[in-house]
């Protein structure tokens, strides 16, 4: 319902226009709003992605302070890796929701009828659910900057936040694609995503915590991490890019 | 390919290959000299390295299958993305298992969380998933696609653990080519092979550890035939049956 009427309603632009590239990078353009746009919309009314990674998150956060109450110190050492770990769960969560709602209501279906690069679908995808986890990041940092008085307001650890979610999010949805098509749809998820993205994450969570004490870490404390967070999610864009329409079409 | 020329390549690769893991081992536990500082544990090396190094060229061909497949869905392809596998598993699971029993005598502890050991870890997880993801899918093509998919995003764990320990301080020395700097600092020994003997015994290994590979995978192929050649009579007979009652 509100996923057709909102496809309606944006710009949408088909690749009918061949003849000049600049012509056609927009009509792409379109096509990517058209769908990040669409995403929004349904996740205005609907609430469902959000709504669960935000009170899963919640939740954990607090597990995780009871668990680690008695050892203050403990828990302020190791809490990028736990903001990590929460961001992990919840947008596993997030993703599995996000695109078996999709494939449930047979909207996806409609999406592949329209004449659009599979790669905008993809990019479209990613675009929506990244929005969706940093939005839920936004308000995870105050309440970790809270309850371990660290200082996660840096802007640099804000970016290497961003990047490390990039390519989760990237890896994400291609596996979560191909996850909600099998058997044990829920189960498959974790168990593919977690492993693979922790290259990235692990680099992230690295950098991360090198930006948490008194001073600033050396350039050359963190760049290897950082190299590595990007290199990853270049790769995984690209492989996400070139395979994605093996994963959704028939 | 035929079948008797799997058949008869399949049984070339077999014998070469158990001829060449006898050299091997009067290689390294005979000829090959004793490391000074180290002793005779030092002989694992040349199991971990060709192992470690096989593993990685296994989940290459993986990939290179899995494009195949993609560009043109043949079983030959998924037959051979899923043996490399396999076989990938089991070195890269040899190479985890020397290292760590390496581990005890030259860093007085079975296992760190250092970078490379972390990345190989993840490596290993990441193809142990391949297998969830086939047994979740039923449907032939599907499951060639999908898999075919995961096995090309899967390596960039074999290139992130291939390139790790030259970015990131580790206390795993680099054998091929120069380590960073930062990580040098925390080598406990030279990674340079101090007699030819050494170079050779490893060149050895590794060449023995790849022609093992071919053989297993043209094993598995002729194996993967067989599975399907059966289950083909299987439905035949169910077809007779079915049409006789």
């Amino acid at each position: 319902m509100t996923n057709k009427e909102s496809l309606l309603t944006p710009p949408v632009t088909t690749s009918h226009s061949r003849s000049q590239p600049s012509a056609r990078s927009r009509a792409y353009l379109g096509t990517l709003a058209a769908i990040v746009w669409k995403e929004v919309r349904v996740e205005r009314h609907t609430r469902r992605t959000l709504s669960v990674m935000l009170v899963f998150s919640l939740a954990a956060v607090v597990v995780f302070n009871f668990a680690l109450e008695l050892e203050l110190d403990a828990a302020r050492r190791v809490s990028s890796g736990l903001l990590w770990i929460v961001i992990l769960l919840a947008s596993t969560l997030g993703l599995n929701r996000s695109l078996a709602a999709e494939q449930e209501a047979r909207s996806i279906d409609a999406l592949l009828i329209a004449p659009v690069d599979r790669s905008a679908l993809y990019l479209g995808k990613v675009i929506s659910v990244l929005l969706f986890v940093l939005l839920l990041e936004a308000i995870l940092l105050p309440l970790f900057i809270a309850f371990f008085n660290k200082p996660y307001w840096r802007p640099q650890v804000i970016l290497i936040i961003i990047l490390g979610t990039i390519g989760y999010i990237a890896a994400g949805v291609l596996v979560a694609s191909m996850s909600i098509q099998t058997r044990t749809r829920d189960v498959l998820l974790p168990v593919l995503l977690l492993p693979l993205s922790l290259p990235a994450v692990l680099s992230a969570a690295t950098a991360v915590s090198a930006f948490m004490g008194p001073e600033l870490p050396t350039w050359s404390e963190v760049q290897a991490p950082i190299a590595l967070v990007i290199a990853f999610d270049i790769l995984m864009l690209t492989a996400g890019l070139f395979t994605y329409h093996y994963v959704v079409e028939e | 390919m035929k079948r008797n020329h799997l058949n008869r390549l399949t049984e070339i690769f077999n014998w070469s290959a158990i001829l060449m893991v006898a050299v091997t081992m009067l290689l390294i536990f005979f000829w090959a000299p004793t490391e000074r500082t180290m002793g005779d544990v030092q002989r694992i090396f040349y199991f971990h390295v060709g192992a470690g190094w096989v593993s990685m060229v296994a989940f290459l061909i993986a990939l290179v299958g899995g494009v195949l497949y993609l560009r043109r869905p043949s079983p030959l392809w998924d037959t051979v993305a899923l043996a490399s596998v396999e076989i990938g598993l089991a070195f890269a699971t040899m190479n985890i298992a020397s290292g760590s029993i390496w581990g005890r005598p030259a860093w007085n502890t079975w296992w760190i969380w250092s970078p490379r050991l972390t990345s190989v870890t993840v490596m290993w997880l990441v193809y142990v998933a391949y297998f969830m993801l086939r047994g979740a899918i039923e449907d032939e093509q599907k499951r060639g696609r999908f898999s075919a998919v995961y096995v090309i995003v899967g390596f960039v764990t074999v290139l992130m653990t291939f390139f790790s320990i030259r970015f990131l301080r580790d206390i795993h020395p680099v054998l091929i080519g120069e380590s960073s700097e930062a990580a040098q600092g925390l080598q406990e020994f030279e990674s340079g092979l101090d007699s030819a003997r050494m170079g050779i015994t490893l060149t050895v290994t590794t060449l023995t550890f790849s022609l093992l590979y071919v053989a297993w995978l043209f094993n598995r192929i002729r194996l993967q035939r067989m599975l399907d050649e059966a289950e083909r009579l299987k439905m035949q007979v169910i077809d007779r049956l079915q049409r006789s009652t």
